[in-house]
């Protein structure tokens, strides 16, 4: 990984992310890759904080919805994607988001992307619809267009940017990170760059 | 009345100590009484007391050479250690099938007493099942060596060495544990070294990341034999049950799963054979690492299959059918159980973000969905379903569903014809094998015949010269005979004596 960085620690903290991409539609706004477009990591600097994002992708036909748990287990965010001019599509998004906070509750921060939107004139699902859905359910909408390469940067930025401040709210709520709880281990993973005052043999305090 | 209240019966005899000295023996000291099974104990704890010593009395002497050197190479020339932490590396790698051995280490003599968890006399006292496992100490001692020679150019090796041989050895007296706590323990162990590591490395994630896998190949290698499949959980009856549940389902076809792969191209049928092979290997990996990598490899096989069939990148909607195809091929073993192992004793961090885990994480759907298939899932109607469930059908076999499986169904009736075909051939060519061999029969019945006859000719024309042809009928005449054979010796005294044999410097 980043091997060259590792000296240069400039302070701050290094945050790992874990993002699902769930649904039919989201193909649309990945570009592939050449070998193989399912799993992607990106290297981030978010205000001055790095930022290790992993995007999964899910297998989206109807018969494998059950194992949907089996992925977005442990992410930070989830990314749904619709079709502007496919109403069945925006249904499906809410399916999604009615079984995501069901079972991961608030703690996931949920992007929904209308999608195509340079295909405005066939639009079957209105912005004031999905936006006023959006936020009923705690989520973010954001307008894109895969084919004009609209919107996606913004929608990953602002997307890590809302992870970090779930992390760091839960991390306050936390106390100082002194009794991280068994509960936290699987979960984000903060990294204190902050040298704090011990020799080199200060991890041995055992017994 | 007792053993009959619980439905068994036991012989009297059966109670008391398999020493036989009269007293009766308890199940907890393997049948013995209390006094033979002291004894025996005894004699057992001494000799592994013994052992213990020798070996660790030999790794100490290792590990302090090793530490000496360590510090001599600083001394004189500092660059050379990256380079020799590159290379043990790269042999580290190669070989990782180690055992498990329980316990073999005594502090140093150089280290105080206070920082070591576990003292001595704990160390040593064995337990009778570890005994077996003790004689394969030789490879375990292998990966304890490599783990020190990973740590020696570190500042802290020395610290971090001793938490985890302490924490291992902690672990064999916990191995009565419910999986989940022991899982509990080595991630809590986890969690609490990597965040030392990290305030020593200064944030260095990629050097923590490095030394943890280290530490997890050290631990996962020696505690193995303990937290593999435990008999504590029902990880093997599930082994059994998906198993079964794959070999019940050997019917499914590349069509109704959908899988974009063409096995006619040989360069996708090779990536499928290879990927068969990488998921069936990951049972004879130890360290959690290790089958991650067997399973990463497998998903990279697939992926290339998918790519040359399809001559486009794979997306997770080509890349789940493909590689439960390949789980139902491939029926590897233990299936269940290395899911349990990984998921409790990996290295978290790996498995939650790492591209490792998200192959793992479509290891595990293909699992569930090939426990929950149903004849939806297929496109297939319950009743087919069950009829192929059964093995009353077979998608294989056009004239029992009719045109449903069509295009599957003709290139295997193809098949079968071709097979026939040659069946047909092979029948002929057999029943030509056993006309010439009843032929060869025949013949050598001829030739014994006719040895025999000639046989009888030859002693009919010369007829042996029997002296006395009343010998054989009457016994008295056989003794007299003997006799005279007797007789007839004492001219040979006349001989001269026979050679003595005679000895000869060599």
């Amino acid at each position: 990984m980043a091997a060259g960085g590792a000296g240069g620690n400039s302070g701050g903290k290094t945050y790992s992310f874990k993002v699902v991409l769930l649904g039919e539609g989201y193909k649309l706004i990945i570009p592939p890759l050449p070998l193989q477009a399912s799993f992607l990591t990106k290297k981030l600097n978010i205000t001055g904080k790095r930022v290790n994002l992993a995007i999964w992708d899910t297998a989206g036909q109807e018969r494998f919805h059950a194992l949907g748990p089996i992925y977005y287990r442990d992410s930070n965010g989830a990314i749904l994607v619709y079709d502007i001019t496919d109403e069945d599509s925006f249904q499906k998004v809410k399916n999604w988001v009615k079984e995501l906070r069901k079972m991961l509750g608030n703690e996931i921060c949920l992007c929904i992307v209308g999608n195509k939107i340079d295909l405005d004139k066939d639009r079957h699902v209105s912005v004031e619809e999905a936006e006023s859905y959006a936020e009923s359910v705690g989520a973010k909408h954001y307008h894109t267009s895969a084919k004009l390469n609209k919107g996606i940067e913004e929608l990953f930025l602002d997307l890590c940017k809302r992870m970090m401040e779930t992390a760091q709210a839960e991390e306050r709520l936390k106390g100082n990170g002194a009794s991280q709880s068994a509960s936290s281990r699987r979960g984000v993973q903060i990294v204190d760059d902050e040298p704090q005052a011990t020799p080199a043999g200060g991890c041995c305090s055992s017994g | 009345m007792m053993s009959q209240r619980r439905g068994i019966h036991l012989d009297q005899s059966e109670l008391l100590c398999k020493k036989g000295c009269g007293f009766y023996g308890n199940t907890a000291w393997q049948g013995l009484c209390s006094k033979c099974w002291r004894e025996e104990n005894q004699r057992e704890r001494q000799k592994q007391i013994q052992e213990d010593w020798a070996l660790a009395e030999r790794l100490q002497r290792e590990e302090e050479e090793a530490y000496a050197s360590r510090h001599q190479k600083a001394q004189s020339q500092p660059t050379i250690t990256p380079l020799n932490k590159f290379e043990e590396r790269k042999t580290k790698e190669k070989s990782s099938k180690v055992n498990t051995v329980t316990k073999f280490f005594i502090p140093s003599t150089k280290t105080p007493p206070k920082k070591d968890a576990v003292p001595f006399d704990t160390q040593s006292s064995p337990s009778p099942s570890s005994s077996s496992s003790r004689h394969s100490s030789v490879d375990s001692d292998h990966a304890t060596r490599e783990f020190i020679d990973f740590l020696k150019p570190l500042k802290s090796g020395r610290e971090i060495f001793k938490q985890c041989r302490a924490f291992t050895e902690s672990m064999v007296y916990k191995r009565d544990m419910g999986a989940d706590e022991l899982s509990e323990c080595v991630q809590d162990f986890y969690q609490n070294l990597s965040e030392r590591l990290q305030t020593q490395f200064k944030g260095s994630t990629d050097h923590v990341e490095s030394v943890m896998d280290e530490v997890e190949k050290y631990m996962m290698t020696r505690l193995y034999k303990e937290v593999f499949c435990p008999e504590t959980t029902d990880d093997e009856k599930k082994d059994l049950a998906i198993q079964k549940r794959i070999r019940a389902l050997h019917w499914v076809t590349i069509e109704m799963l959908c899988v974009p792969v063409d096995e006619e191209i040989p360069e996708v049928s090779d990536s499928v054979v290879k990927a068969i092979t990488d998921v069936i290997e990951m049972d004879s990996k130890r360290v959690p690492k290790d089958k991650l990598a067997c399973i990463t490899r497998c998903s990279k096989h697939i992926f290339n299959a998918i790519k040359v069939s399809k001559k486009e990148a794979a997306s997770a909607d080509d890349f789940l059918p493909t590689l439960i195809y390949i789980v139902l091929k491939a029926n590897p073993p233990r299936l269940q159980s290395n899911i349990q192992y990984i998921t409790r004793f990996c290295n978290p961090s790996r498995l939650m973000t790492g591209e490792d885990g998200y192959y793992f994480t479509n290891l595990c759907c293909a699992v569930a969905f090939i426990e929950k298939l149903d004849g939806q899932s297929l496109n297939l109607s319950s009743e087919e379903f069950e009829l192929y469930m059964s093995g009353q059908a077979s998608p294989h076999w056009p004239q029992a569903t009719g045109a449903s499986s069509c295009s599957p169904g003709n290139t295997a009736l193809n098949q079968v014809h071709k097979r026939l075909d040659l069946l047909t051939g092979l029948g002929e060519r057999q029943e030509r094998v056993m006309e010439k061999a009843r032929q060869l029969e025949s013949d050598l019945i001829d030739w014994t015949d006719e040895v025999e006859q000639k046989v009888q000719s030859v002693l009919e024309s010369y007829p042996p010269e029997t002296q006395n042809p009343t010998a054989t009928t009457a016994s008295g005449t056989t003794s007299t005979a003997s006799s005279a054979i007797d007789s007839d010796n004492i001219e040979n005294e006349l001989l001269p004596p026979p050679l003595q044999p005679q000895v000869f410097a060599g």
